[in-house]
């Protein structure tokens, strides 16, 4: 992992980086948008959205594949009840091994689900290792090189764990966008947004890379999401309501939220986001947010990150 | 009253040098000089000394070097060696002497020692405490803290709190501080330091509670090689009796190399939507293949409703390991613990979270973990 972080900000300057993955982007073929769903913070709500966008853009008809690359303890498997057969460790294994007879085909799982409205609606599940073991085992750049073999799906979504490891930062590197989720409840939370949010500006991505999602908007808190856009110096992208019931009805179930809660504000909230993504004309969808009260708050936030100017 | 010395040293030139020191200064009366072990042990009673500087180059003096911890239980014992060895410290509390001084030394350096390992407590090998979670969110932070300000006011031994969760740690938080040092210049520096001049790089937070901080800024994590980090947690370990380590979370180099390292290794995950005994398990099977590192693993479970012993011994069975606790869900806890207030709040008394934290906390005091 050394020397990932910190040392790129110095050595590409923004313009280059920015034309670099525009180049390799026409010279490879590679045709999908790939969505990385990333937070720092665990428990943030990344594989209930990863899942449900995989869910949406596949209910609008496109081809998605659900990549899980939370290696060590990956939840989409879990969440959706899934039984792989084979899975990233083999896919690698495989790739090593004998590259030009190498069929990403063969290391899918497919998934499928009816919607509440009686859709079939399927798209395909790259599942992590089955031990932490394999997990630990697993090199960068070949996963790097079977994500680009997913170049025939329309839409690749990337479930990551909740730091910035060598294989986080390849596959943020290989976005189209990130999905940065944040939950704003706590201290902690605040500083680690901020902190993961700067870490991505520093990598010199073009801004609009970088979409900032708030989850569980609505929920108590004491701090509120127009506070936290003040220290973070941006605005979020996309809100997602708390909504308890739907994401562990959906969980328990085993199902997406088109399933199990068609109707419900965070199902419509994924799905509206997973348009967005897809060009489709907006569905409208109310603004939720907690009244700025604390002001306090705010500034121990601001004197702890050492931020000089709330102005903007 | 000055000490009475008695030095013990094998190296005529530092024997030389060491007397100098001693004689020159008004708070301490040199009684005797050896620089055979044996004779050492059998005279020095008779100069009825309050402070021994026992050469621990010697090798059979280092043999037999808990004699005179039992021969002279009331004075403090100080090892002498040329350079900080981890090694030698190690040895020093096994045989429970009071710690180890680096030699040549200064009259204020022998009283900042005397003085560092008064406040260490027991003189005993230090207890290496790590806490390692699957997932963020899970509590490990809460409870590593809660068990260590227990620790620091209801025993009278000192406890360091390291924040080895080096991207996102959330200590300095928890304690509302805005630290000086932190775990990155720990192990820059460490091959210079010696425990007196690296306490100071710990925060004080209460009466024998100190914490080492995480870096603010997560790029700083790259700098921190897992050697030097278990470097920085073995001398803390000379200067605290208790140190709690906060691992970041899953499987990486770092929390790795020090949950090897450490002799207890608590396992947290929190209940949510029951698939996290999936994870815990994931993780017990994987610290199983590694067990010959001889630490001991403990799995417990936040959040958990209802929390009791019913629950526990059904949960354990789900996982197929004994789970050591199982914690409620405690959101004012929770809530306190991350606006910066655990040192402030008073826990009322019948509070399960804390009595459950205290019950562990108590064995760890015990030994019995
Ligand atoms: N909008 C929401 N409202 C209420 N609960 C939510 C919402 N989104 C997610 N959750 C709940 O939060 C929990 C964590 O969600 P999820 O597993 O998706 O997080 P994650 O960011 O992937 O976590 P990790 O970093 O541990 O992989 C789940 O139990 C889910 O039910
Ligand atoms: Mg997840």
């Amino acid at each position: 992992m050394k020397g990932q972080l910190g040392l790129r900000q110095s050595a590409t300057p923004k313009t280059q980086v920015h034309h670099a993955a525009t180049h390799a982007l026409q010279s490879d073929g590679r045709s999908s948008v790939i969505i990385s769903v990333f937070s720092t913070g665990s428990g943030i709500g990344k594989t209930v959205t990863a899942i449900n966008l995989a869910a949406s853009l596949a209910n609008y008809g496109h081809s998605v594949c659900l990549v899980d690359l939370d290696l060590q303890f990956g939840d989409v498997v879990n969440y959706l009840r899934l039984q792989p057969n084979r899975t990233l460790f083999d896919a690698c294994n495989d790739y090593k091994e004998d590259k030009k007879n190498f069929h990403i085909e063969d290391y899918l799982t497919p998934y499928t689900f009816e919607t509440a409205g009686g859709n079939e609606v399927s798209f395909d599940v790259i599942a992590p290792p089955k031990t932490i073991y394999d997990a630990y085992t697993i090199e960068v750049a070949v996963v790097e090189k079977i994500i680009k073999r997913l170049k025939n799906f329309e839409f690749v979504i990337c479930d990551l764990s909740a730091v910035f490891s060598a294989l986080n930062i390849a596959v943020l590197d290989l976005s189209t966008v990130v999905n940065f989720m944040g939950v704003i409840d706590f201290m902690p939370s605040v500083k680690n947004f901020k902190l993961g949010y700067d870490t991505l500006i520093a990598f010199n991505y073009p801004e609009s890379k970088i979409r900032l999602v708030e989850n569980r908007s609505n929920s108590q808190k004491l701090i509120s999401g127009s506070d936290v856009e003040r220290v973070v110096g941006a605005k979020f992208y996309y809100n997602f309501p708390n909504d308890f019931p739907s994401a562990s009805k959906s969980i328990r179930e085993g199902k997406p939220l088109l399933a199990v809660a068609p109707d419900s504000a965070l199902t419509r909230g994924i799905q509206s986001l997973a348009g967005m993504y897809s060009n489709r004309p907006q569905i409208e969808i109310e603004h939720v947010g907690a009244p700025s009260i604390f002001a306090s708050v705010v500034k121990f936030v601001k004197d702890l990150l050492g931020i000089k100017s709330l102005a903007r | 009253m000055p000490y009475r010395v008695v030095l013990v040293e094998g190296d005529p030139l530092m024997m030389d040098k060491l007397t100098d020191i001693i004689q020159n200064s008004p708070e301490f009366e040199l009684v005797a000089t050896y620089s055979r072990y044996d004779q050492a042990l059998g005279q020095s009673a008779i100069h009825n000394p309050n402070l021994f500087l026992l050469d621990l180059e010697n090798p059979i003096l280092l043999e037999n070097l808990h004699n005179f911890a039992k021969n002279f239980p009331k004075a403090k014992i100080l090892g002498t060696i040329s350079k900080w060895s981890e090694d030698f410290a190690y040895k020093a509390s096994v045989a429970g002497i009071d710690g180890c001084i680096i030699k040549p030394f200064t009259p204020a350096e022998i009283f900042s020692a005397i003085e560092l390992y008064a406040e260490r407590g027991k003189k005993a090998p230090p207890r290496i405490i790590s806490f390692f979670s699957p997932k963020g969110r899970a509590g490990r932070t809460t409870l590593a803290a809660l068990m260590a300000l227990h620790i620091a006011r209801k025993s009278d031994e000192s406890v360091a709190l390291i924040d080895a969760d080096l991207q996102f740690g959330d200590l300095p938080i928890f304690f509302d501080i805005q630290p000086e040092h932190s775990v990155v210049d720990a192990t820059h520096d460490v091959s210079l330091l010696t425990p007196i001049t690296f306490k100071p790089y710990f925060h004080k937070l209460s009466d024998r509670l100190y914490l080492l901080s995480s870096p603010d800024r997560p790029e700083l994590a790259e700098l921190v090689a897992v050697q030097d980090l278990i470097n920085v947690i073995a001398m803390a370990g000379d200067i605290f009796r208790y140190v709690f380590v906060d691992l970041p979370t899953a499987f990486n180099p770092i929390s790795v190399g020090v949950s090897e390292f450490s002799d207890a290794c608590f396992v947290v995950s929190m209940i949510n939507t029951n698939l996290e005994i999936i994870h815990m398990k994931r993780c017990l099977d994987m610290f199983e293949m590694d067990k010959h590192h001889g630490r001991k693993i403990y799995p417990v479970f936040t959040r958990v409703n209802p929390c009791n012993e019913e629950q526990r011994e059904k949960m354990s069975l789900e996982l197929g390991y004994d789970i050591t606790a199982i914690f409620p869900n405690e959101y004012s806890l929770v809530s306190t613990a991350n606006s910066g207030q655990i040192l402030r709040h008073v826990f009322p008394k019948n509070n399960l979270m804390i009595q459950n934290v205290e019950k562990i906390a108590e064995q760890i005091m015990s030994n019995k973990m």
